[in-house]
């Protein structure tokens, strides 16, 4: 028999580790490699490619996390239905640039360790506990960073019902450092491009993106993508003709909502095509 | 002592004993279908006794807190790999209990120079259909007792749990009569509470033996909700969301029992 665990071995439970921290005990997540010294060998041959683009800004209506769905492998596009736009609970979205395996595990962990530590310690997660959680997740995968394998740039947007309540929205380097954004936030190989948008659209665009209603958020975000997409061959975009649209989320108060693809559709038609 | 078998079980006979004692003045938990859903209600004064295990999972618990702890930990943490290895439909509460907490239980409660575990839960994981829904009853020593059918019963859509066997089978046998599985959530908190009571007069009342009256249930029922609170939590059945356990708020309650 598997053994459960050490609260029931050693016991005593109060201070277990986090979730990670019991897969790794158990064997079921890889440690990364110790960070070395220098990179490995040939790994500035390796590409370190987020070829992807997300973005995510606050408007009226929350935070909008918007992503394409194309997939590449070098010069080849794999897939053009990923979902980089993950929920990971009830009111928060990681969204993802970079090695899709590492990252769909790290969305995998994340959410389960929420999950976990909601249903050990009878309380939920903090705000910050939550932000620093995929942090350490960055921090702990950088082994294979350097390796040439294995980065991710996320994005994650959060609803914060705590003292002062308003979503709020973070982007991370690959080394797991965070950074809490008031405006918009970028991340993946299109995303220069779509920095520029949002900056013209902040700064010199009919209104600030914060005042913004849902349908001229949804305009701007699609706008900015089909951009990216121009310049940038990783990035998707929207296609046209087997009408793919980008994934797009809102996180507000009242929990996530994702855009159907029709209503994408009409709006795409309306003001962007 | 013990090298000679009977020693054995008579310090096995004597551990029971001992557990019985500590737990026979445990608050007794109820659960019981209803329409949309499963429903959990026991009455105490502050300590939380109905947890959240895994996203279809519900425990509830009587015995020492440091003991309902580690054993809620060990569910959580099995449940939990198990969810994240495999999936969220691999995690099922019949080989939760069966072979991993059972045999643990087991080895607690007859490796007799060790402490063993002064508790009794109560499980159930809500499914797709009522007919799917499972109730389990682990014992201090890992017995299992489930609400399965069998050649001469038919399936019971409830679960109880209390301090004595006699209140438990009282419980029981309260349930069988009076529970109606399609009911609303409201008609179930009324039965689960009344069943809390039934369970009550039976493990305080020496010798209680034979249902009690309606009145009497009413008039317990009141004198205990003078000194303690009322705890429940659900599992729904919506199939839309992942995470179907939900505790109820104090103000969701009262509006639940108010006439």
């Amino acid at each position: 028999m598997d053994l459960p665990s050490t609260a029931l071995s050693c016991g005593f439970s109060g201070g277990v580790d986090d979730f990670a921290g019991l897969l790794r005990r158990k064997g079921f997540l890889p440690a990364a490699p110790g960070v070395p010294m220098a990179a490995a060998p040939g790994s500035e041959a390796i590409p370190q490619t987020q070829a992807t683009t997300i973005l995510a800004f606050k408007f009226q209506g929350g935070v909008l996390v918007a992503g394409d769905r194309r997939a590449t492998a070098g010069n080849t596009v794999v897939y053009d239905r990923a979902d980089k736009v993950l929920e990971i609970d009830r009111h928060s979205i990681m969204a993802i640039a970079g090695v899709p395996a590492t990252a769909w595990e790290m969305a995998r962990v994340l959410e389960h360790s929420f999950q976990f530590f909601r249903r050990t310690q009878l309380q939920e997660m903090s705000v910050d506990g939550k932000v620093r959680a995929l942090s350490k997740l960055l921090r702990d995968n950088f082994g294979f960073v350097m390796q040439g394998v294995g980065i991710v740039v996320p994005i994650f947007a959060t609803y914060d019902a705590g003292a002062d309540p308003a979503a709020r929205l973070y982007f991370y380097d690959a080394m797991g450092a965070n950074f809490e954004v008031t405006d918009f936030a970028a991340t993946g190989s299109g995303s220069p491009a779509v920095r520029g948008i949002l900056y013209y659209e902040n700064n010199w665009g009919k209104k600030p993106l914060l005042e913004m209603e849902q349908d001229e958020a949804v305009t701007v975000a699609l706008r900015a993508l089909d951009t990216a997409a121009e310049s940038d061959t990783a990035t998707g975009g929207v296609d046209r003709n087997a009408r793919i649209f980008p994934v797009i989320k809102i996180v507000s108060q009242a929990g996530i909502t994702t855009l159907p693809d029709k209503q994408i559709g009409a709006l795409f038609k309306r003001s962007v095509a | 002592m013990t090298e000679e078998p009977y020693r054995w079980v008579e310090a096995v006979a004597n551990r029971r004993e001992y557990i019985e004692t500590k737990l026979a003045s445990g608050s007794p938990i109820a659960a019981v279908g209803y329409r949309d859903g499963i429903l959990f209600v026991t009455l105490g004064r502050t300590r939380q006794k109905v947890y959240e295990i895994y996203d279809r999972i519900a425990m509830g618990a009587i015995g020492h807190p440091g003991d309902i702890e580690r054993l809620r930990m060990a569910a959580i943490e099995l449940a939990s790999t198990e969810g994240f290895t495999r999936s969220a439909a691999d995690v099922s509460l019949r080989r939760l209990a069966y072979y991993s907490l059972s045999p643990v239980l087991k080895a607690g409660f007859e490796q007799i120079y060790g402490a063993p575990y002064l508790a009794r839960m109560l499980f159930a994981e809500i499914g797709d259909k009522p007919e799917d829904d499972l109730f389990l009853r682990v014992e201090y020593d890992g017995a299992i007792a489930t609400n399965g059918a069998t050649f001469s019963e038919t399936r019971q859509d409830f679960g109880a749990l209390s301090g004595t066997r006699a209140a438990t089978e009282l419980m029981e046998s309260f349930l069988k009569r009076e529970h109606k599985p399609d009911g609303s959530l409201r008609s179930a908190l009324k039965t689960g509470l009344e069943a809390w009571t039934v369970g009550h007069i039976g493990s305080s009342d020496d010798g209680a033996r034979e249902l009690p009256g309606k009145e009497a249930i009413a008039a317990r029922l009141q004198e205990q909700l003078t000194g303690s609170g009322i705890e429940g939590a659900i599992l729904e059945r919506d199939a839309r969301r992942a995470i179907r356990y939900r505790a109820l708020a104090d103000d969701e309650v009262k509006a639940l029992t108010a006439r």
